[in-house]
């Protein structure tokens, strides 16, 4: 039978080779558009898949003093860290760990969900590993596939200073703060954020700019290698912030604060740098980066005294007597005012059916103007204030900056109280408050309510007769800096300051324990005894020392610790003295 | 020994055994760039598939000496020793979850059906040649050849794998039409399973309405019967969707998993999708011979078999690809050629069915790289790894070469 013909016909056999040809063009045509056309696209997708980027954090920015001596560093910590796509058994691999490391296993699972931020990516389960943890994870590196430890840069305070009010802190940033951040983009779960004090103020300069590297990984994302066409784009770190601080006399000021309640500030007034910056009582800096233990932590958060409270520019405060030359100021504006008219004090004064009491109870006798300042007689400002205006005296305590913040640059400022005619009018009704008020909003008592940021640009403005810089820490740029002016006649300027060099150096001065054994140093000041409702007054002590051409404020304050003749003007003693005797680092002219 | 069996060895077109030779070494360079960091063994399947080549080698010779008159003559026999092979892995323990293999005791084992699809093809062409090409104008006598193919398809397909099932049947088609069948009634066979397969897409099942519309109009058959048949197959299509969607997920699982054990029918998507970025990100000239990073870091599923081609894609480029291609239609033109010059009708119908079996492989297997047809695990001929389907491979080629045209006489 294999004698039967072959009947196949031409129109078969095109059939037939027509059919192949169209199916294997189908073929090629299908490659030409993946391989050809899309050859771009598919390039970017097998890269996608081989390449992972791996970010490497920028250093953040230093804060230095301003003689360059380093107030905030970095020091590399260690961390420990999941990357889960990696992971074999997790509960398994957690409770391992737990024992290894000895941290509980609740905490570590509870970071991992609170940094995971994707398959591939290191999630943190812990930081500040030790030398001795470290160790216990490299011998069970096998058993723990996943679970790896990496240097990341930690804030670390090397001067011992106390600053932590003013420097704040960082917090890592995790899933629930980045959601919340307005610039997310800029932020990576696991970079650090600055969150209070000149960390959040300064954080775009601080920041710094992340860098990464490319690794290639495999199918099941392990890593196999570098990318050898992409380089690794290197961490910009973030910028220095130099700071007008001087540590050596900010760690004096805080050495004399310890155990005691208040603040100190000292500046350059005719600069408006900020030299030291006290508020007490004070916590260590390192509170918030999880370095100290939780009794520690309890010690501070349980402390009545509230030592997180900033006080510098959220403590609010009857200023007392120190605000007497805003008084004398509306009282000299005033026609028919004669500051050399003598006033009697008999230590007491009667308004209306009220008995107002003068801090010396047995009365300053006959006082003017400079004598009612130099002695703080109360009366003296009892019987002349009446004669002034609420509201012009509101205007004069604005005047000197009192009722709005300084725009200090850190982030949180309290602007506190200068009551007005519509102020009392409102929380008391029109007929419920009587020009009472006066006598004590003369003597910087009543509703006034100061913060101590706002007590040293007052100082620095009397200093310089109105021509104070703005307050400020920042001195790393070259910034033109707002002055705050304020116009009255030189001979009212020379009659305030010649009165407040008399309270430091005249005979019967309230302030003469501010003196310091220089006679080159020119020292005014003002002494306040603030009355408060718990307890014995708040000491306060204003004033300026000169030397030359330089000119230096100080003003502080104590809680409830007494009068500030006493207790807070020879801490300005010291002040002033550390200043032009001691340091060699915060005047301009050394020349003694 | 006496050569002179059809005709002289050297007559024989030796281009042909060219192109499978060129198209085995693209397929070893292959091997080597998948497997070149692996341990040299039987693991390592750039040496495993050389192992085989000597073997399928030497089966060619045997074949292109062998008496077409002996092929003819015991073609039923043959088919029936066929028919035990695909049997006998039933009476086997299961060799990775199905009956396809017969484990020699040696490292590797064979799978019969790869040869029972060359025996069908024979044994239909041994029925086929003894049959007048007018005989073959009644629907009716397309039973017996259907029943010769059915029977090791059946079996094929339960072991299971439908890969090698679907190839089995398809020769069947050219097969008939060179003997003679009406187109019309081919047709009629495969419209049904068409209908089905475009319903669960509105634009292929208007397409193919019309097309069938068409068809059926220009056949002219009986009113009646023209209008059942369009609307029994419409009918059919519209409702497969339907049933399909009643099925409960695990149960539309099951019956794919039927289809297919090896594979998860839901990861076939990732397979499709990394295979297709292979081939894209490879572009004109390819990331070079062992660079190709979708194939070395293993995004790249069953790279050495069923993806073979993404591998080369990826690395070599789409000039080699279309050099591949470019030999497969040389092969299977130059096959289809052969059968069409031949001088006997049993020669004619062997030569389109390997020429169908060859179209078969490559047209599925490159499909599915590129995401045209689901993954299919079906192998390239000559390039992909597979000792058994290397040696039924160059039984083909011996079988092709022995049964081209005879200059001789």
């Amino acid at each position: 039978m294999l004698k039967a013909e072959n009947t196949v016909t031409i129109r078969q056999l095109w059939v037939a080779i027509g059919v192949t040809v169209s199916l294997l063009l189908i073929l090629l045509g299908r490659y030409f558009f993946l391989q050809i056309v899309n050859n771009n696209k598919y390039k970017t997708k097998a890269d996608n898949n081989r390449i992972r980027t791996v970010t490497i954090p920028a250093p953040r920015g230093l804060i230095l003093d301003r003689n360059g001596r380093i107030i905030v560093d970095n020091y590399p910590t260690y961390i420990l860290t999941a990357v889960p796509g990696e992971m074999k058994d997790r509960p398994k691999e957690m409770g391992i760990l737990a024992n290894l490391v000895k941290i509980d296993s609740s905490i570590l699972t509870k970071n991992y969900l609170k940094y995971r931020r994707g398959q591939f990516v290191p999630a943190r389960l812990a930081k500040d590993l030790s030398f001795d943890q470290i160790s216990k994870l490299e011998e069970n590196k096998r058993i723990l596939p996943g679970i790896s430890y990496s240097q990341y840069p930690e804030r670390f305070y090397p001067s011992h200073s106390k600053l932590s009010h003013i420097l704040g802190y960082v917090k890592v940033v995790d899933q629930n703060s980045r959601n919340k951040l307005e610039n997310a983009t800029d932020y990576e779960i696991g970079d650090l954020l600055g969150w209070a004090g000149m960390e959040k103020q300064f954080e775009k300069e601080l920041k710094g700019k992340s860098g990464v590297k490319y690794l290639e990984v495999d199918a099941h994302g392990r890593e196999v290698g570098h990318v050898l066409n992409l380089e690794k784009i290197n961490p910009e770190p973030g910028n220095n912030i130099i700071t007008s601080l001087d540590l050596g006399l900010q760690k004096h000021i805080e050495d004399i604060f310890i155990e005691k309640k208040g603040t100190a500030i000292v500046s350059n007034s005719k600069t408006g740098e900020i030299i030291a910056a006290v508020s007490a009582p004070i916590y260590e800096p390192d509170l918030f980066s999880g370095v100290i233990s939780p009794n520690e932590w309890k010690r501070v958060i349980e402390n009545p005294n509230n030592p997180l409270l900033n006080r510098l520019v959220q403590g609010l405060y009857q200023p007392g007597s120190i605000v007497k030359m805003i008084s004398a100021f509306a009282l000299m504006e005033n026609q028919g005012f004669d500051p050399n008219a003598k006033l009697n004090c008999a230590g007491f004064y009667q308004f209306g059916d009220r008995l107002f009491g003068c801090w010396q109870e047995t009365g300053h006798g006959d006082v003017d103007l400079k004598e009612a300042l130099t002695q703080s007689c109360d009366v003296y400002f009892y019987k002349t204030i009446q004669h002034v205006e609420v509201d012009h005296l509101a205007k004069w305590f604005s005047t000197f900056g009192f009722g709005s913040i300084t725009n200090l640059d850190l982030p949180i400022e309290l602007s506190g109280v200068v009551p007005t005619k519509d102020y009392f009018t409102k929380r008391y009704g029109k007929y419920g408050w009587s020009r009472g008020v006066l006598l004590n909003l003369g003597i910087g008592q009543g509703e006034l309510l100061v913060t101590p940021i706002q007590v040293a640009k007052y100082i620095n403005i009397l200093a310089t007769k109105g021509k104070s810089p703005s307050l400020h820490f920042n001195i790393s740029s070259e910034k033109t800096l707002s002055t705050y002016s304020v116009e009255i006649d030189e001979h009212s300027w020379d009659y305030i300051t010649s009165s407040m060099f008399e309270v430091v150096n005249g005979e019967n001065g309230t302030g003469k324990k501010a003196l310091i054994n220089n006679t080159d140093v020119q020292i005014y000041g003002k002494t306040g005894s603030a009355e408060n409702p718990h307890g014995k007054t708040h000491a306060w002590f204003v004033g300026f020392a000169k030397r030359k051409n330089e000119t230096y404020s100080v003003s502080i304050l104590l809680e409830n610790s007494g009068s500030g003749g006493n207790v807070a003007a020879p801490i300005a003693s010291k002040i002033f003295d550390y200043i032009f005797n001691v340091s060699s680092t915060i005047l301009m002219d050394h020349e003694f | 020994m006496n050569f002179n069996l059809n005709r002289k060895i050297n007559e024989l077109p030796w281009g042909y055994f060219t192109i499978s030779i060129i198209l085995l070494l693209i397929g070893m360079m292959t091997l080597f760039s998948i497997s070149h960091q692996q341990d040299p063994g039987l693991n390592n399947t750039f040496y495993k598939q050389g192992i085989f080549i000597l073997p399928a080698l030497l089966l060619f010779f045997v074949v292109i000496h062998t008496p077409k008159t002996f092929i003819h003559k015991y073609a039923y026999g043959i088919y029936l020793l066929g028919i035990i092979a695909v049997l006998i892995p039933y009476a086997l323990p299961l060799r990775a979850g199905t009956h396809r293999w017969i484990s020699l005791g040696l490292p590797f084992a064979i799978q019969p059906s790869e040869f029972v699809k060359i025996i069908t093809i024979i044994a239909m062409a041994r029925y086929l040649s003894d049959q007048s090409n007018k005989s073959m104008k009644y629907l009716t006598s397309l039973i017996i050849p259907f029943l010769i193919v059915l029977l090791p398809t059946a079996i094929v397909l339960k072991q299971p794998d439908l890969g090698t099932a679907v190839v089995m049947i398809t020769p069947v088609f050219p097969i008939l039409y060179w003997a003679g069948a009406r187109p019309y009634h081919l047709f009629l066979l495969i419209a049904p399973l068409l209908s089905v397969l475009t319903g669960f897409n509105s634009f292929s099942f208007t397409v193919w309405g019309i097309s069938l519309g068409i068809i059926l109009y220009m056949s002219k058959p009986k009113l009646i019967i023209g209008i059942g048949l369009y609307f029994s197959n419409i009918f059919l299509g519209l409702l497969s969707p339907i049933l399909w969607n009643s099925l409960q997920p695990y149960q539309q699982k099951r019956v794919l998993t039927l289809f297919d054990p090896n594979k998860d029918p839901y990861g076939a998507a990732y397979q499709i999708i990394q295979s297709i970025t292979a081939i894209g990100s490879g572009g004109l000239l390819g990331k070079g011979w062992r660079e190709g990073t979708q194939t070395h870091l293993k995004f790249l599923p069953v790279q050495e078999s069923d993806f073979i081609l993404s591998v080369i894609g990826e690395e070599l480029g789409f000039i080699v690809i279309a050099i591949i291609l470019g030999l497969f239609a040389l092969l299977i033109i130059k096959t289809i050629k052969f059968s069409a010059f031949s001088n006997d009708r049993f020669s004619a119908l062997v030569l389109i069915g390997i020429a169908t079996i060859f179209i078969s492989h490559v047209f599925v297997n490159t499909a599915m790289t590129v995401g045209l047809i689901p993954v299919k695990g079906l192998p390239l001929p000559f390039i992909s790894a597979g000792g058994s389907f290397l040696l039924s491979s160059f039984i083909m080629v011996g079988l092709v070469m022995n049964l081209s045209k005879n200059h001789s006489t």
